[in-house]
């Protein structure tokens, strides 16, 4: 596949922009976990 | 209704007579404003040299000047009129015998009382000193009563929130500038008009509204600001 | 449910990516390629402005609805991610000023504006951290985020006319200087849509992480 000089810098923000993104994701997930123990806790 | 309206004026009044006894007997806020203005005008001139600016640069630079050393004293001088009510802790005393608007109202125009007579001692020295020729001395008389109206509105109402801060010098110089920006900018703008002979343009009903504006906002947010 | 919104919104902010560089085409008179920036800082511009009217709102709904601290988590935390979002926008703009006006910084009205707003919301940040008593903090921080809102049209109105600007139309009133071609309009409507989706969630995740930790707090004080 040809990558031009703009390709790179695509790729590259795909990247980041997936890793941010799942990072997030995962956030919400843990967030989503310890407010339903914390509702059960009293 | 009038019994209500002259009862809150009487509170006005009241508060008003109140900050100027209290400060008559100690004198602080009038000699810390007028050293702290005159040391900066001292330094100012100084710092411009023997000969002081062209008149070309002067138009452009000595308003900018005046209204810095203004700000700067406000700064230095107005928060104590909220901060030293709660430090001697008769704020609460205070709370309970007025109502919010009718402090509020008192304490803009004791601030502004005393900018006022800042300005007038202040600005005819550095008229003088700088030996700055103003060619319509009424709009320079108009510009600063107007923008001294704002720096006291704008200042009251910040000082009114850090006086329940930590750290209250340092935050009301923090908070207040960029809320005075506009002010300032317009205020420079119409002295350099002023200066030069230039007529006012759209700056002074924009400081209008700009004083107009924040003694609303400060009437609406005060009750807030004020009560627990 | 969640989740689906979550992965339509990567599914369009890459596509913004890839149009940004891809699809969208050169402005004119720009040089080299330092229009694509655009892409990006215009967003962020948006999204730090949004998220400084969400905090005025937030504060006004705290002072007059009822004085609920959920009111003020969200707009302190609107605050904190419009200064991210504008301190962003400032960097882009930045480094576009010095590819085409020759230098990072020269106070052109925008970047004036721009730096009294963050320097306003930097002083938000500071007066809630000097207030320790949670009611109080509250309270007064809102009135500060209220005055700011009465005050920051005025610096809007003023910068323009008292200074000459070199900074390019906004996107909305097209009939600037640069003509904005409609595909270059498009990356850029979507790519404020998308940023603005992604602040909104941003902002949930971090309001619910501060209740959290201050529902936990609680629970600790009390056992």
């Amino acid at each position: 596949m040809e990558l031009g000089g703009n390709g790179w810098i695509v790729a590259v923000n795909l990247i980041i922009w997936t890793g941010l993104f799942l990072y997030l994701l995962r956030l919400g997930k843990r967030l989503r976990q310890s407010e339903a123990s914390l509702e059960k806790e009293p | 209704m009038w019994p209500r309206i002259s009862t809150w004026a009487a509170e006005a009044t009241a508060v008003f007579a109140k900050e100027w006894r209290c400060e008559l007997r100690t004198r602080y806020a009038l000699n810390t404003l007028g050293l702290f203005a005159f040391t900066t005008l001292v330094v100012v001139s100084v710092s411009l040299g023997p000969l002081g600016v062209s008149l070309s640069q002067g138009t452009a630079v000595l308003p900018v000047l005046l209204w810095v050393i203004l700000l700067f004293s406000v700064a230095a001088g107005l928060p104590r009129a909220f901060v030293q009510e709660e430090e001697t802790q008769t704020a609460i005393a205070l709370r309970l015998a007025a109502t919010p608007s009718a402090l509020f109202c008192g304490k803009l125009v004791y601030g502004l009382t005393l900018v006022l007579a800042l300005e007038a001692l202040i600005t005819p020295v550095y008229v003088a000193v700088t030996s700055l020729k103003v060619v319509s001395p009424g709009l320079l008389a108009g510009t600063l009563i107007a923008g001294g109206y704002g720096l006291a509105a704008g200042s009251t109402l910040v000082a009114a929130i850090i006086a329940q801060a930590r750290s209250k010098g340092t935050l009301f110089s923090v908070l207040a500038f960029p809320v005075l920006l506009p002010l300032l900018l317009l205020a420079v703008e119409l002295s350099r008009s002023a200066v030069a002979g230039d007529p006012a343009g759209v700056a002074l009903p924009q400081l209008l509204l700009y004083d107009a504006s924040v003694t609303v906002v400060g009437l609406m947010l005060f009750p807030a600001v004020w009560n627990p | 449910m969640k989740n689906a919104l979550a992965w339509l919104l990567w599914i369009w902010l890459s596509v913004v990516i890839v149009g940004a560089f891809k699809y969208a085409p050169l402005a004119k008179g720009f040089i080299g390629e330092s229009s694509r920036i655009l892409f990006f800082h215009v967003p962020m511009s948006w999204v730090s402005f949004v998220a400084f009217i969400a905090a005025g709102v937030w504060s006004l709904m705290f002072l007059f609805g009822g004085r609920k601290p959920k009111h003020d988590r969200a707009a302190a935390v609107a605050v904190q991610l419009g200064l991210v979002f504008g301190v962003l926008a400032t960097v882009t703009g930045s480094l576009w000023a010095r590819i085409m006006w020759g230098a990072y910084w020269n106070w052109d009205p925008r970047q004036t504006s721009i730096v009294v707003a963050l320097l306003f919301y930097g002083a938000y940040l500071a007066l809630r951290s000097s207030l320790e008593d949670a009611d109080s903090r509250a309270r007064l921080s809102a009135a500060y985020a209220v005055l700011g809102l009465a005050v920051a049209p005025f610096l809007f109105f003023i910068m323009p006319r008292i200074m000459f600007s070199l900074h390019p139309q906004s996107v909305i009133n097209a009939q600037g200087k640069i003509e904005v071609e409609s595909r270059m309009v498009q990356v850029l409507l979507a790519g404020s849509a998308g940023f603005t989706a992604l602040f909104f969630w941003l902002h949930n995740l971090q309001c619910r992480i501060e209740s959290l930790s201050e529902r936990k707090s609680a629970l600790r004080d009390r056992g």
